[in-house]
């Protein structure tokens, strides 16, 4: 007797149940080869057999479709409370469309010069130049352009001293400053700051991949409108936010998302530019916009920390000495960084390093003066004297003569307009006193739209417009023009800082709204996952009654009236979410569509809300389910109540949530030291020592991914990281190859031996995992050691090209043979066994099922496995090793659960949800925006292409969570054999478990999000951690169903074709 | 399964285990709880022992934090020397319930004696001094057990380790007095199937407060008493001396689970 029989134990009768079921199979089999000869009689018994193996194979899949069904009207909900939520809590601004104009000044200005209000003379203020050249370095970060003293310098200081150098050698021809962005720190939402002069909002954040067409009052509209004629060099993110601006035959725009490439958008600038701004072609065009990106994608691709930074930025300083070679005096050139990036080269978030860009601006003949001595040499950091980015906005407007654009916020740089001898308080008092009634007069336009009064208190935009006008009617003639300039700057500053409150305003009732549809979704799943004490369907594998009832529904040929309630479940339960749904939805409707309301969530939110309370009536009436249900019963119930929520509890504070990484390691330990001391309890001494070594070994394995690192920034100084070569770095460091070569060699045998306790490596096995598997692993292998060499060019005489079609050669060929050629192994896979046939003598032959015990679970592994080798690929060296330890611990929860009896358990899957997070942040990642690996959208792909590069993200990203999701089925499934009972329901509960923990954090983070919207570290910690949980709810119910749900069909089918069907 | 009353004197409470003689076979309800002992001296201790021990870290709670290694370092034959004390006055020692139970032990009164003159009953300074050296060996156990939760891998080597030994000293330098070696007891009480008594108690107790200990950890106070592992160790003695209190008392004899 070779084979782990499932339990309860019953060896002799489960032996003869195999070997008649086989004795069968095999006639069954013979009957059909011998099909085209003269057909032996059939016994009646054969052929009722055939009809009901094909009843219970429809039956089977009807079963799979209701419970699709079910769980696409749980990703429904989910999705309706995640939206409702996010529309109150993203931040929204109204878009004005009102338009400044040349002739229609806000307020009368208060000098007085020839061509006053037309664009020759300056519209609104007297005019200083015709032209501009904006070069914009992307990711120019502050301290890049300063000065820093050798022994505390980077590769990347002083390697652009140019624009220092020019400001202090000649201030009046040059001045640099810091330059600070609003955040969110992503090229669109800065193009959008620095040509609107107004502050983003969150909302519009996930259109950076996409971007859309700018509509409200910019430099561009007004430029346009005044006949200047733009042209365009670069980053192609302008064309789409500035469709048909720009001159068509000279203008070009180059793909801006391949960060791997660090010179096509550069050169392509420079081979253009320099023949526009010859004294030839200069009346081709007024103002000139070179958007650069080489910097911005060595960062990403290299980080700060690497030569290729600095030799970009020399490349940038020589080119930017050339230009003001090549200008002329009538030319205003501006070159200056939309934003910073962080130590790593990514930005997007609101650290100091990302926020910090520089400002310089020059001009041949002088006109840059300092009201004070000391301004004259440049900050020698970021937090002296910065000015915001919008305030380029009214500079560039009033300079260029162009009305300034009518939503702007900011205010003119004192530089640009205090005069050579840096007293021309009059032109500083003029400029900012228009500046200041158009921002009065778009403040009032706004107020007037959302219908709000503004307060007038003392120190409020209104009393300080009020004390500034005050100083201008005092004395017509001879004005107190420096105290008026201040009074103007105040006026604007305060402005800007209610704007930044106002913008910050939320729906709270939304925001409610979409918790309490969480909660309520999160209530109903966990209705569903429990369990009755009559349910134990699961573990109930009783040979005689499953004989008996075979041939009750044999002869009764109809399927009996008592059907058990777990079959029909998903089926009465999407009916009633059916029914209530489309009641409520058409009801909201009629009232939404009559009441002329737009508010169309709101009718979602009502149809979620009422299938939800159908089905929870239900889940009453069918399932027998209750509130009581929900109280755990055993110590492991509350084990995973106890880790669900304590980290739920945890989310309210940042620092819980800052170290997430480790509390996961916390409670992984816990498990694991646990089921440890449950094992010692077990009576048997084999099953007792095995259950204990998979304990221990899932701890060790836990603690050993430990050691992959990637710090958030409020980790520092208690945390290193290891991830990437150095901190500053964002490729992986030589030794770290060692990883996929120790992952390719050591894997595959791990996988192996767990499969050879069961006797299941046998069928495909061997040649999947030991061949194709290593094999893949081999590849990916090769694919980061060429990426490794060529980043740092080991293999110099390849060109990059080369390197390039190569790598993405192998790395399509490994998504080929996992994702493809896995899938198709996957559905045509005989199970996991082998047949012994030994003849003791000629009348019996005795036959043996090698793997039997663990047929269900073994032939499911290679699904997780091909979705590992997916993962694997996308992932640094670093992450492969979790990854691979991931699959390792999998491989142990799933020994665990068996031996320890837990498999009708929740812990099993709150505990592989928990190893899913945990492995999210030992792949690199934290719930931060910044940490997003774009690059890696470039591993099998050339450029960004729809919709595969944000499945690559989304793989690498929640790599993790997703290998957790498609595994869950291994908890129930391991060392079960055909005769298993239920399978779908049981694994439909476990991944309700899993989803249900997910959803739980889902709903905690929101709800603290929601509660701590004033909170310091809203934007830091709260908002990216609710936006990871939201994704990763979203991802998990979606693998749940495409991958898991399926996957699970697939194999009972499999399985079922040769064993028969079970239930 | 034995009543849940209160501290029973080591003669009731256990009959059989000799333990090398036990039958291994159903261990489950094999090992009984081991009671304190009867005598005066080990009454006032009993109560005295948690009152000194609460008093000594709460005295030297300051320096604790100002410096750990150096404090832990200092307590640490204090604490041996108190729970030396405790385990040779209070609890019996292991093999000596046998010999306690049948008879001589049982008066009350007698002071209790080195067991060395039955010929049958333990040498009561030769079991101290194994329990103390087995302590010492399984602090590097529990020194592992902490970094697997955690705990720093390569640094602050002198504070894991002298956390783990002194929870190690607390939780199981009675448990190695009282039981032994005898690995049928030691599985139940690895297994959490022992009975509680004042030892199991105390042991479960100091388990579980260094697993709490570790909540305060993250949190952003910036407090010196966040520093490792001071939080740990408040939370071995706290959970020590309430395990010990309840395992003696309320939960004495009761078993994790019910009966199973």
């Amino acid at each position: 007797m070779p084979t782990r029989s499932a339990r309860p134990k019953a060896p002799t009768t489960d032996y003869k149940a195999i070997a008649a079921e086989w004795a069968k199979a095999k006639r069954l089999k013979e009957a059909d080869d011998a099909a085209k000869q003269p057909q032996p009689s059939r016994t009646k018994d054969d052929v009722q057999h055939t009809a009901l193996e094909a009843r219970r194979k429809t039956a089977f899949e009807r079963r799979c479709s209701w419970s699709v069904g079910f769980w696409i009207w749980m990703l429904l909900v989910h999705v309706v409370g995640i939206l409702l939520f996010t529309s109150g809590f993203l931040l929204t601004r109204l878009v004005l469309d009102e338009r400044s104009d040349c002739a229609n000044p806000p307020s009368e200005p208060l000098l007085e010069w020839d061509g006053k209000g037309t664009i020759d003379g300056g519209c609104w203020h007297p005019k200083t130049f015709n032209k501009a050249v904006v070069v914009l370095i992307d990711a120019l970060r502050y301290d890049f352009t300063v000065p820093v003293a050798e022994d505390q310098a980077e590769v990347y200081h002083n390697a652009l001293p140019f624009l220092y150098e020019s400001s202090v050698q000649s201030p009046n021809n040059a001045f640099l400053r810091p330059f600070i962005a609003d955040p969110p720190t992503t090229t669109l939402q800065r193009l959008k700051g620095l040509t609107t002069g107004t502050l983003p909002t969150f909302i519009d954040m996930g259109s950076n991949f996409a971007g859309t067409a700018i509509e409200e009052d910019n430099l561009l509209i007004q430029l346009r409108d005044q006949g200047k004629r733009i042209v365009h060099l670069g980053d192609d993110t302008w064309t789409a936010l500035f469709p048909d601006y720009f001159q068509p035959n000279i203008s070009r725009a180059y793909d801006s998302f391949n960060v791997w490439d660090l010179h096509t958008v550069d050169n392509g600038v420079l081979d253009h530019i320099f023949p526009l701004v010859k004294p030839g072609r200069t009346g081709e065009w007024d103002v000139l916009i070179g958007h650069l990106l080489g910097v911005d994608h060595a960062g990403h691709r290299y980080g700060p920390n690497h030569p290729a930074m600095t030799a970009k930025l020399e490349q940038m300083d020589q080119f930017i000495r050339n230009l003001t070679k090549e200008i002329d005096d009538e030319t205003l050139l501006i070159v200056m960084g939309d934003h910073g990036m962080d130590g790593k080269g990514d930005h997007g978030g609101e650290s100091e390093d990302e926020v910090e860009a520089a400002l310089w601006m020059y001009s041949k003949k002088p006109v840059f003066g300092r009201t004070r001595s000391e301004f004259v040499t440049p900050p020698a950091t970021a937090k002296v004297r910065p000015v915001n980015q919008i305030d380029l906005v009214p500079t560039l407007a009033l300079l260029l003569g162009i009305p300034i654009p009518y939503n702007n916020l900011g205010g003119p740089i004192e530089e640009a307009f205090a005069g050579p001898k840096g007293s021309a308080w009059d032109h500083l008092a003029a400029a900012f006193s228009v500046t200041a009634a158009g921002i009065k007069r778009y403040q009032a336009s706004y107020f007037k739209a959302r219908g709000i009064e503004q307060g007038a208190k003392p120190g409020s935009p209104v009393s300080l417009w009020n004390e500034a006008q005050g100083l201008v009617e005092k004395d017509a003639k001879s004005q107190p023009w420096e105290s008026l300039y201040n009074a103007y700057v105040a006026y604007q500053n305060e402005t800007l800082r209610v704007c930044k409150d106002l913008w910050a305003r939320f729906d709270v009732p939304k925001m409610v709204l979409g918790i309490c549809i969480m909660a309520f979704g999160v209530i109903v799943l966990l209705l569903y996952v429990s369990k009755d004490e009559d349910e134990d369907f699961a573990v109930l594998d009783d040979v005689e009654l499953d004989f008996a009832e075979k041939s009750l529904e044999l002869q009764g040929a109809t399927p009996g009236p008592d059907i058990p309630s777990y079959k029909t479940l998903s089926k009465s339960l999407v009916k009633a979410a059916m029914v209530g749904g489309v009641l409520t939805a058409v009801a909201g409707g009629a009232a939404v569509f009559f009441s002329g309301s737009e508010e169309w969530l709101l009718v979602a939110a009502g149809s979620a809300i009422g299938s939800m309370v159908a089905v929870t009536g239900a889940l009453h009436q069918a399932g027998g389910k209750s509130i009581s249900n929900l109280l755990p019963t055993t110590f492991w119930g509350w084990l995973s109540v106890t880790f669900t929520l304590s980290q739920s509890i945890g989310f309210a504070s940042n620092s819980y949530t800052i170290w997430e990484d480790s509390i996961s390691l916390f409670f992984l330990s816990t498990f694991g030291f646990t089921s440890a001391i449950a094992a010692l309890r077990l009576p048997n001494i084999a099953e007792r020592t095995l259950a204990v070594y998979h304990s221990i070994l899932f701890i060790l394995l836990g603690r050993v991914a430990s050691f992959s690192k990637l710090c958030r920034d409020e980790q520092m100084p208690y945390c290193t990281s290891t991830y990437y070569a150095s901190a500053n770095s964002s490729t992986s460091a030589p030794w770290q190859l060692v990883v996929p070569f120790a992952v390719a060699l050591i894997l595959p045998s791990i996988i192996k031996s767990y499969m050879r306790t069961s006797r299941s490596y046998e069928g495909l096995a061997p040649a999947w995992i030991g061949f194709v598997f290593r094999s893949v692993l081999l590849l990916v292998a090769a694919y980061w050691t060429i990426d490794a060499a060529d980043n740092a060019e080991w293999l110099a005489t390849l060109s990059e090209t080369t390197l390039k079609t190569i790598h993405v050669s192998i790395a399509q060929l490994v998504l080929a043979l996992v994702l493809v050629a896995g899938t198709t192994a996957f559905v045509w896979a005989p199970p996991c066994v082998s047949i012994l046939t030994t003849s003791s003598n000629n009348r019996t032959a005795q036959i043996t099922v090698l793997g039997y015990g663990n047929t269900n679970g073994a032939r499911y592994l290679f699904l997780p496995v091909n979705i590992a080798g997916a993962c694997i690929l996308l992932s640094k060296p670093m992450g492969q090793g979790a990854i691979a330890i991931m699959l390792w611990q999998i491989l142990s929860l799933a020994e665990i659960t068996d031996l320890n009896r837990l498999t009708a358990e929740t812990i099993g899957p709150v505990v592989l949800a928990l190893l899913g997070n945990y492995h999210f942040f030992k792949t690199g990642h934290q719930a931060v925006l910044a940490t997003i690996q774009w690059d890696s959208a470039f591993i099998p792909l050339t450029t960004i292409r729809y919709p595969w590069s944000p499945m690559v993200m989304v793989l690498n990203t929640f790599a993790g969570q997703i290998l957790a999701c498609v595994a869950v089925p291994l908890l129930v499934l391991w060392k079960t054999s055909p005769r298993r009972k239920g399978v779908l329901e049981s694994t439909g509960q476990a991944l309700g478990t899993l989803v249900a923990f997910y959803a739980v954090q889902s709903l905690a983070t929101m709800a603290w999000a929601g509660w701590l919207r004033r909170h310091l570290m809203l934007y830091r910690v709260f908002s990216p951690r609710f936006m990871t949980a939201a994704a990763v709810l979203l991802t998990v119910d979606l693998v749940g169903i495409a991958v898991t749900l399926l996957g699970v069909r697939t194999n009972v089918l499999a399985i079922s074709e040769v064993f028969g069907f079970a239930d | 399964m034995s009543s849940p009353s209160p501290p029973t004197p080591a003669g009731k409470a256990s009959t059989s285990t000799s333990p090398s003689t036990t039958k291994a076979k159903d261990a489950a309800g094999e090992v009984q709880p081991v009671g304190t002992l009867q005598s005066s001296q080990a009454h006032t201790l009993r109560f005295a022992h948690p009152a000194l021990l609460a008093s000594l870290f709460l005295a030297r709670f300051g320096s604790l934090v100002a410096d750990p290694v150096a404090e832990m370092q200092a307590a640490l034959p204090i604490v041996w020397v108190l729970q030396a004390a405790y385990a040779v006055v209070c609890l019996p020692a292991a093999g000596s319930q046998g010999a306690a139970a049948r008879k001589p032990k049982a008066r009350p009164g007698e002071k209790r004696r080195p067991g060395a003159a039955d010929g049958a009953g333990p040498n009561i300074s030769v079991t101290t001094l194994v329990a103390s050296v087995l302590s010492v060996i399984s602090a590097v156990a529990l020194h592992v057990a902490l970094v697997l939760f955690g705990a720093p891998f390569l640094t602050h080597l002198p504070h894991t380790f002298l956390c783990a030994l002194h929870l190690a000293l607390l939780g199981l330098f009675p448990l190695f007095y009282t039981r032994g070696v005898a690995s049928a007891e030691w599985l139940e009480i690895m297994g959490a199937r022992a009975p509680f008594d004042e030892a199991f108690g105390g042991m479960v107790g100091a388990c579980v407060g260094a697993w709490v200990g570790a909540v305060p950890i993250p949190l952003d106070w910036d407090r010196e008493w966040q520093k490792w592992p001071v939080t740990i160790l408040c939370g071995i003695y706290a959970g020590y001396l309430v395990g010990k209190l309840v395992g003696g008392t309320v939960a004495f004899g009761k078993r994790f689970g019910g009966s199973s």
